[in-house]
């Protein structure tokens, strides 16, 4: 089925919107249901509509599960609200109804905002995405293409660290025993990897320069990217998921 | 705002933006971890790391809107890289940056001394903490603990973003590499010469 492509074909933009809406829309409810249709909706949606490798997300979501948890308990001892019906009880220390409710919205808050960061990276294409800020939220062509010229040196970036780490190492340096030590150590790091940033940074804004990019915007470009009627359709799924759990939790709580 | 700022500038914040994405995404490890320990409070000693990029390149540029743009840049290479936090980083990224912006244009982008980079930091703390509140339900926390982590957040983003960012600009500034900048036109004799050997 072709189908299964839908979220990877869609606009990025119109994806990142999406996101910003469904999130700032979750942070206002406190109830444990809202967060849990809407996390089970996503998974269902990238299910139906994407190609998502699981292992990776389940790999993906372990370390997000941490974080849910120290949510759970964080909030149980420490609620705002302590009213409602005493539920559990351990050692004069008593959780309510209530705390528990929020606790539970707060978890599954991590993980609904989770689902829907997951289904963005597992289908977006990060070139596309800042080409299609460009084209249809109009950030400026210097900024989009700053951002290009930056994510092309993400492997130089990553090849220089260990270079500079195998250099420390010959040199003797690099066997600090404690954390504040290795916090200090990292401008022994960061220094020349930022240096050699500047450097490159100069060499390729001359080079652009040189090549006649201005930073005006373009009327044509090569790869336009474009709202399709396919988009839309994604985009009231979304928007009626986001509703159902809203007014489904409301009602269910 | 973008036309009084060059290209060399522009692709600086980038490069920069990529490396600290890079030092920011594995700090995101390291809190998650933590943070199924001792709770959302993990992050709050360290979450002065997170603004760095802005507090930088701010002072070596110094032009206004170096802070929010550079911020923002990062957490937009943060999305691209891929990450299980996602575009809503985007968001927050722009909110810090605004926070740390918001101490440079109070003090009319004239000063840039250690305490405007502390400043800067505070207010990129603020900034995160208000959207903090909102995003992550704060309000369904106990006011004390609530008091704590926003103290530590505020601590951490003037000694880990305002110090600290001074501390690995000027270091920068003396490997010579910044000549060109903003920073090295107007700094004290000592550090020109000191650049001058080392670089």
């Amino acid at each position: 089925m072709s189908s299964r492509t839908w979220l990877h074909d869609m606009n990025p933009a119109l994806k990142f919107i999406l996101v910003v809406i469904s999130m700032l829309t979750l942070a206002w409810f406190f109830n444990p249901w809202t967060p849990l249709i809407f996390f089970l909706g996503i998974v269902l949606l990238q299910f139906l509509f994407s190609r998502v490798n699981w292992k990776i997300w389940f790999l993906l979501m372990i370390p997000i599960g941490f974080t849910a948890i120290g949510y759970l308990w964080t909030t149980l001892l420490f609620a705002a609200d302590t009213t409602g019906n005493v539920i559990w009880v351990w050692r004069g220390f008593e959780v309510t109804d209530e705390q528990w409710k929020t606790a539970l919205s707060l978890t599954f808050r991590v993980f609904a905002f989770s689902s829907m960061s997951l289904l963005f990276a597992f289908t977006t294409d990060p070139v596309k995405f800042v080409m299609s800020l460009m084209q249809q939220l109009r950030l400026s062509p210097k900024l989009a293409y700053g951002v290009m010229v930056g994510y092309q040196f993400l492997p130089v970036v990553r090849e220089e660290f260990i270079l500079i780490r195998h250099a420390h190492r010959l040199r003797g340096i690099g066997k600090e025993k404690h954390a504040w030590q290795r916090l200090l150590g990292m401008r022994r790091l960061l220094i020349p990897l930022l240096a050699g940033a500047v450097r490159r940074a100069e060499r390729s804004a001359f080079a652009m320069e040189a090549r006649g990019f201005t930073g005006e915007r373009r009327t044509v470009y090569y790869e336009p990217i474009g709202i399709v009627g396919r988009d839309w359709l994604m985009t009231i799924v979304i928007i009626s998921l986001l509703t159902v759990s809203s007014i489904g939790g409301l009602l269910l709580s | 705002m973008l036309k009084s700022w060059k290209l060399k500038e522009v692709v600086l914040m980038s490069v920069f933006a990529v490396v600290f994405a890079v030092v920011y995404l594995l700090f995101v490890q390291v809190g998650n971890i933590w943070s199924g320990v001792i709770g959302p409070i993990a992050f709050e000693w360290i979450f002065g790391i997170w603004f760095i990029v802005s507090i930088i390149c701010a002072y070596i540029i110094r032009k206004p809107g170096a802070a929010v743009l550079s911020e923002t840049m990062a957490s937009v290479i943060e999305v691209m890289i891929g990450n299980a936090v996602g575009p809503r980083l985007i968001l927050s990224g722009i909110v810090q940056g605004l926070g740390a912006e918001a101490a440079f244009a109070a003090t009319g982008y004239k000063r840039y001394d250690w305490w405007v980079l502390c400043l800067a930091g505070v207010g990129a703390a603020i900034f995160s903490f208000a959207y903090g509140f909102l995003v992550s339900g704060y309000s369904a926390l106990d006011p004390s603990l609530l008091a704590l982590m926003f103290g530590l957040r505020v601590l951490s983003g003037a000694v880990i973003s305002g110090l600290g960012g001074k501390y690995l600009s000027d270091g920068l500034l003396a490997t010579g590499a910044l000549r060109g900048y903003s920073i090295s036109r107007d700094v004290p004799k000592k550090h020109k010469i000191k650049g001058e050997v080392i670089g």
